[in-house]
């Protein structure tokens, strides 16, 4: 279950409207459909005069028209403008963002809940790896020079300690032997993700958040850890027979 | 009848080579290692297996005793593992039932059904485990992996050079137990007697339309007739029997997937026999069921409605159907042989391309390319029609609703099929001739073909709920007995729908990788498509205004739609919001609210078109009794098979993913123990959806046989196709006969062209009048 | 007009297989859409069962390949057969505003277009997505950057780059010859086709109808040969290659096709053969020293440096260049069918100023071809 703050309040925003919206529409729809019906003697009553081979008389107003052309613009522009704002949030900048540059050795982020974005706002971030592959994830904690990542990662010169990141492995009921890749709550990762043959995409289910993976080419994910728990990554872009066991643990301990 | 002779021999010569195509899978399949829960774990030595490598177990009863405590050995030979090495190999063994345990330190047990070898046995090629046999009468399967290894892990080379293979040994249970059904098997039994209901359903029409006459002499004109046709009523109406046939048949699939994900780790259907279904089912419903549904009432309609005698180009029309049944079978041949497409609809790169993808997908693909061509020769058809055909005193703004539908939704599909099309043509060389459009390792791009398939795939989805539109437009006024509230807001929405379906595309593309200020740009467009879409559900709520509205079957259907398409449209203003839409992408959200558009829209559009103009396309009228138990049953059912899944999508149920496991106490999962319940809930509710669907079949055929006879214009509507009789005459406006359409509004000059017209027309007639027209 | 618009009725039913009555118009039952319809069917499946990733599977299915191809030709012969009699007695006019008076199928032709640029504009883009996203060969060649990283002067393993046929199209007069003559037969060809129009356009009466015949016929017959040129000069581009042997002051030349140079859709170890690959890594080291020392550490100290060798892997580049200038190929192959038929009847002097426009028709296609070569030529070849 996503535990994102951002998620929430944007979700509860937009069913707010949604009930909003819904019972005008309903409302309207009930009340014409009960209220306007034809009785036994006037069902063939014809008010616009209504006959074959004629173009009926226009039934418009132009400022009712207007006016639901109008106010659902005013309440698009709305949605639009609270959901601009997490943006940030989701795709800030890897140099001086929300989540400020990487971490010096020892350095911890300090994460926390901007209340007023609904971001959570970092000193520094971890640089993490994600290689997929049919049908396995893997996480690595130290990307360095040897592969792939030699060209978008450079090596940063010291390793992440194993209470920051660690890897293993773990057996899920279903799912088989399938990764494990252990954080810290409180500290912010970025994932620099690759694959090795066709698109994938990591789901981080807890803070609800995924983007594909892709073949020789280089896709980030921002991983703001702000709660300690146990959850799954799966796999959500369609890769081919074993994609729905493709799977992964995601342990956030304090 | 020497004649006759020779055209029935060419019709044995096609069905024979139709049923060659269907039954000899010229293509056989690629080993794809891991599949299936039960086959993971080999993977990293190798992507295929190796016969070099032999497995064994050994100690296994053919048939086993109640309880028994069995001692196993499994071990292999062969492969590049040479004795002396510190790593030799490796196993992992899964049973479907009773228990496996382990005996020294030389392996481990996963769970009960699993079992492999640890680190310290990694030095063996062989390895003793414990089964414990069920204690009742099941068939078991075990299936063994062995890893040989050669021993280079140590040096960097990673599993470079190992190799694997796997069996699988069947213990029968003590007394005789039925295997479980082949969902193939059960897939082509269904379509079989489908095929047979078909049939039979062929012969007693043609046997009901003159009883006197029923035998090959009298059926032979009467079905080459129906072969040949290019009359756009008859083809109509076999673009509408395809249409309905391939619902059932998508229906079908969907019931398979709902009884595989009916309860947690459910074994009903393999994961790849699952990758199968739902890729048909996407594709049988969109190109094989909604756009033949869409196209039946658009030839049949489309003509009347404008007072044409028949569309432009009315051998292109038969063209364009008949390219729809070949295509439908190179998409299904792959199914027959269990190596149907598994990509998805999307079938996205680079998977598409690769060899794990099933050798069906090519044809798959294949028929997609048919499809393609079939609709661009509709798009041409339709179009010319309905920009030249129109009968006198019908300008552009004197159309019915469901023409201007016909027409922005053929322009939609007629500007961005090309694009599909290129794709699956780069796709298909890619894997026939080895061209290297999408091959990542030679720098080929996935997301092109992703921008590509959007392209189109975004104005396809309105390609099939525009028409819906219109078809409700139709019904609403006509039911209200009003005329239609702001036909001109109404058309300049649907064009406006039309304009922007074209830019909004990268919200299907939101996770992909691609560039942030396209992804903001399109989420910025795609909040816009709200606008235009309101306008016309409030433009149909004031039409019933003051109205007095009739309750008919279709008129249900029209407020059923209303209710459904307007859920379905509100859960789409939750995905161009980016921070939702990172959760929601790939999970059951997104599959509730495009069934809520595509099913509660497009489909029940339809339903309303079906009771709608039944009447005038058979001469009688339907059953309204059935028809509001079909709408109860089906909307009802329908409601409880898709409104749950939003709560799925947002607990975490993701799609494509063919069972899901509950999150406990003990074991870890990726949803909340809830969902399993609610999963049954909706499978449940999926099997009274589909067979509710019944009803409508049955009302069709007892109304054709024993309806009430329908008069010209049972409902009251004003567009040309209730002028005609029911059915309509062949032809249904003679082309020295054209109708005339009056104009209730004064301010309006029918045959007065304005002067951009004129300046047009200048520009489009060069010849000298006189000569062209002789 | 006629007294009626179908021919449903049983007196005058023609026959689905034969030639048509148009005196009272269309529709006509025809067999050949279903035909053509399985003929297709056919062969798209067929051809993926012998070919598969480039190989051939299964070469006793090219007898079926080539049945799916009778087939389809079969629908076409009857659609002929039923089109053959079209005296333009029955021609249907449009009636809606803003287009009265238009022939229906003009229109129709004009709307083809329309998806027809769309599908160019497609193979378009992903030309464009490559040629501008991807490194130019010669760019990475001259970065000396692959010296170092891709290993491939032992190895063999190639570089991903992007190398346009022009590279070696335009490397010479000789090569760009074929390319340039076709460009010249597609526009006389667009040049014929208007002739041939004009006099079957030419009022009864006002010239003699053998002399219409046999200039309409021999117009179309020229497109004919024009466009059978077109696509010959093709095929000798892409797989033959010519010779000229020495002559007078001129030297021999002995120029070779696409694929003979390695430039296909499976080079993935192609080895570039023009002007700016003849550099030594001698030459380079003296371009790139850094580079060279980082190399020569890689590849240790007994290593002989000479003889370097960028191998490159090219099928994307070439795929978007066969894909693209092959659909163009395609569309002429198909006006050639088309020409074919109507040659064939303007032989029998089947036009007149009444069906003319049918000409008309396949003009627009013509043009529309020829137009996109215009497009293709500068982007593909010189470019």
């Amino acid at each position: 279950m996503v535990a994102s703050v951002l998620f929430w309040e944007l979700f509860d925003e937009y069913i707010l409207w949604s009930l909003l919206v819904g019972i005008l529409t309903f409302g309207w729809l009930f009340h014409h459909s009960f209220w306007y019906t034809s009785s036994k003697e006037e069902e063939y009553s014809n008010p616009d005069k209504i006959e074959v081979g004629v173009f009926p008389r226009h039934n418009d107003d132009m400022k009712l028209e207007v006016a639901w052309t109008i106010l659902p613009f005013i309440l698009i522009v709305y949605l639009t403008y609270i959901s601009w704002a997490p943006l940030d949030a989701v795709w800030t900048s890897a140099d001086g963002g929300i989540h400020g540059n990487e971490c010096e050795e020892g350095q911890s982020s300090n994460n926390y809940l901007d209340s007023s974005s609904g971001a959570i706002v970092s000193e520094c971030y971890h640089i993490i790896e994600i290689t997929a592959k049919q049908w396995v994830w893997s996480f690595n904690c130290n990307p360095n020079d040897d592969s792939w990542r030699g060209d978008v990662v450079p090596d940063r010169g010291f390793e992440l300690q194993t209470d920051l990141c660690d890897v293993g492995t773990i057996s899920i009921e279903g799912y088989g032997m399938q990764p494990l890749l252990s954080l810290k709550s409180g500290e912010t990762y970025l994932a620099v993700m690759q694959s090795e043959d066709v698109t994938h995409a990591p789901w981080v289910q807890v803070i609800g958040t995924k983007e594909d993976v892709l073949p020789s080419q280089t896709t980030t994910l921002w991983l703001p850890m702000s709660e300690a728990g146990e959850s799954m990554i799966l796999c959500t872009e369609y890769c081919g027979d074993a994609h729905s066991i493709m799977s992964a643990g995601l342990f956030v301990h304090n | 009848m020497k004649k006759n002779f020779i055209q029935s021999r060419i019709i044995v010569v096609m069905t024979v080579l139709i049923a060659a195509m269907i039954f000899t899978p010229l293509v056989s399949s690629f080993p794809t290692g891991i599949s299936g829960v039960k086959d993971s774990g080999c993977n990293c030595h190798g992507a295929t297996t190796s016969d070099s490598v032999t497995p064994m177990i050994m100690g296994l009863p053919e048939v086993y005793n109640y309880s028994q405590v069995y001692e196993l050995t499994v071990s292999f030979t062969g492969g590049p593992s040479t004795p002396g090495n510190i790593n030799l190999g490796g196993f992992h063994l899964w049973a479907s039932e009773g228990e496996l345990s382990v005996t020294d330190a030389t392996a481990q047990q996963y769970n009960p059904n699993e079992v492999g070898h640890t680190e310290v046995g990694n030095d063996q090629t062989s390895w003793t485990v414990t089964w414990t046999a069920p204690d009742t009468d099941r068939n078991v399967e075990m299936i063994l992996h062995v890893n040989s290894v050669n021993g280079n892990a140590g040096d960097g080379a990673g599993s470079s050079g190992d190799e694997w293979n796997k069996i699988s040994q069947k213990i029968n249970a003590p007394i005789l137990v039925l295997e479980s059904a082949n969902p193939y098997v059960v897939l082509s039994t269904l379509i079989v007697i489908s095929g047979i209901l078909l049939f039979i359903t062929v012969t007693y029409i043609f046997y009901r339309t003159n009883p006197d006459s029923f035998n090959w002499e009298s059926f032979e004109p009467w079905i080459s007739d129906w072969l040949t046709t290019t009359d756009h009523k008859k083809i109509g109406t076999l673009y509408f029997l395809a249409g309905m046939f391939f619902l059932g048949i998508g229906g079908i699939m969907a019931l398979m997937i709902r009884i595989q994900l009916s309860v947690p780790g459910n074994d009903f259907l393999t994961q790849d026999q699952y990758n199968q279904f739902f890729t048909l089912h996407g594709t049988t419903m969109i190109f094989l069921a909604a756009m033949p549904l869409i196209n039946g009432f658009a030839n049949w309609m489309v003509p009347l409605q404008i007072g044409a005698p028949d569309l432009a180009l009315p051998r292109i029309n038969a063209m364009s159907f008949w390219l729809q049944p070949v295509a439908a079978l190179l998409i299904f041949t792959g199914v027959f042989s269990g190596t149907g497409a598994d990509t998805g609809w999307t079938g996205y790169a680079p998977y598409i391309v690769s060899e794990t993808a099933h050798v069906g997908t090519t044809m798959w693909v294949a028929g997609q390319i048919m499809l393609v061509a079939s609709s661009t020769l509709t798009g041409v058809n339709f179009l010319t029609t309905i920009a030249v055909m129109r009968a006198p005193g019908m300008g552009w703004m004197q159309m019915p609703l469901f023409t201007w539908s016909i027409l922005i939704a053929n322009l939609m599909l007629f500007l961005s099929i090309p694009a599909f099309g290129v794709g699956l043509v780069q796709v298909y060389l890619d894997r026939v001739i080895g061209t290297a459009f999408y091959d990542a390792s030679a720098g080929g791009d996935p997301l092109l073909w992703s921008h590509l398939f959007w392209y189109f795939g975004h104005p396809e989805v309105y390609v099939v709920i525009v028409p819906a539109f219109g078809v409700i437009s139709e019904v609403i006024a006509t039911s209200a007995r009003r005329s239609v509230f702001g036909y001109r807001s109404m058309v300049y929405a649907m064009a406006g729908i039309g304009v922007v379906s074209f830019i909004v595309y990268g919200h299907h593309m939101f996770t992909s990788g691609m560039s942030p200020t396209l992804r903001f740009v399109t989420m910025l467009t795609t909040m816009i498509v709200a606008v235009p879409t309101g306008i016309k559900i409030f433009n149909w709520l004031k039409t019933m205004h003051k109205g007095s509205l009739i309750y008919r079957t279709h008129t249900l259907w029209a407020l059923g739609f209303l209710i459904t398409f307007t859920l379905g449209g509100i859960s789409g203003m939750f995905f161009p919001s980016m921070a939702m839409d990172l959760h929601f992408h790939e999970s059951y959200f997104v599959v509730a609210h495009f069934h809520y558009v595509l099913v509660g829209g497009t489909v029940f559009g339809f339903f309303s078109a079906i009771y709608y103009w039944f009447p005038k396309m058979t001469g009688r009228m339907m059953d309204e009794r059935l028809g509001v138990l079909h709408f109860l049953t089906a909307f009802i059912s329908y409601n409880a098979v898709f409104w749950p899944m939003h709560r799925l999508g947002i607990w975490g149920m993701a799609r494509r993913h063919h069972t899901y496991f509950i999150s406990t106490e003990e074991a870890m999962g990726s949803l909340p123990a809830e969902a399993a319940g609610w999963n049954m809930f909706i499978s449940i509710s999926a099997f009274l959806f589909f067979f509710s669907n019944f009803i409508l079949i049955a009302n069709m055929i007892k109304s054709v046989i024993r309806g009430q006879k329908a008069p010209a214009d049972p409902w009251g509507g004003w567009s040309f196709e209730w002028m005609t009789s029911s059915p309509p005459p062949t032809p249904s406006f003679p082309l020295d006969d054209l109708p005339t359409l009056k104009d209730a509004n004064e301010d309006h000059i029918a045959n007065e062209p304005s002067a951009i017209v004129k300046w047009f027309q200048g520009l489009m007639v060069l010849d000298n009048e006189e000569e062209v027209s002789h | 007009m006629s007294d009626g618009y179908h021919d449903n009725e049983h007196e005058h039913h023609a026959s689905a297989w034969g030639p048509h009555d148009w005196s009272h118009g269309a529709p006509h039952n025809s067999w050949s859409p279903i035909i053509m319809s399985i003929g297709i069917g056919i062969f798209l499946y067929t051809v993926a069962s012998v070919y598969s990733w480039g190989e051939m599977v299964d070469s006793s299915s090219i007898a079926l390949v080539l049945i799916g191809m009778m087939i389809t030709f079969f629908g076409l012969l009857i659609w002929w057969r039923q089109d053959a009699s079209f005296d333009g007695v029955y021609e249907p006019k449009a009636t809606g505003t803003p287009f009265q008076n238009i022939e229906i199928r003009k229109v129709a032709m004009w709307v083809f277009l329309m998806s027809e640029m769309m599908v160019f504009t497609s193979l378009f883009s992903t030309y464009m997505r490559y040629r501008f996203g991807i490194d130019s060969c010669q760019e990475v060649y001259e970065s000396g950057s692959w010296i170092v990283n891709s290993q491939n002067v032992d190895t063999g393993e190639a570089v991903n780059c992007f190398l346009p046929a022009s590279e070696l199209i335009a490397s010479s007069w000789f090569h760009i010859a074929p390319g340039a003559i076709n460009t010249f037969a597609l526009i006389v060809s667009s040049f014929t086709i208007v002739q041939a129009l004009r006099w079957a356009k030419k009022p009864v009466g006002s010239v003699d109808e053998e002399v219409r015949r046999k200039r309409v016929y021999r117009y179309l017959g020229s497109t004919w040969v024009l466009a059978i040129i077109f696509l010959t000069l093709k095929m000798v581009e892409w797989f033959i290659g010519f010779y000229i042997p020495a002559i007078g002051p001129f030297h021999e030349h002995d120029i070779m096709s696409l694929v003979e140079e390695g430039y296909t859709i499976h080079a993935d170890h192609y080895h570039p053969h023009h002007g700016w690959d003849d550099v030594h890594l001698a030459e380079l080291a003296a371009l790139h020293p850094e580079d060279y020392q980082a190399y020569l550490a890689a590849v240790g100290p007994n290593y002989e440096p000479t003889n370097a060798v960028m191998l490159a892997d090219i099928r994307v580049s070439s795929s978007t260049f066969f894909v693209t200038t092959g659909t163009h190929g395609a569309h002429v192959f198909i006006g050639i069918i088309g020409l074919t038929y109507m040659t064939w009847k303007a032989w029998t002097g089947g036009y007149t100023p009444q069906n003319a426009v049918s000409i008309e028709y396949f003009g627009l296609y013509w043009h529309f071809v020829d137009l996109i070569w215009v497009l293709v030529f500068p982007f593909f070849y010189l470019y």
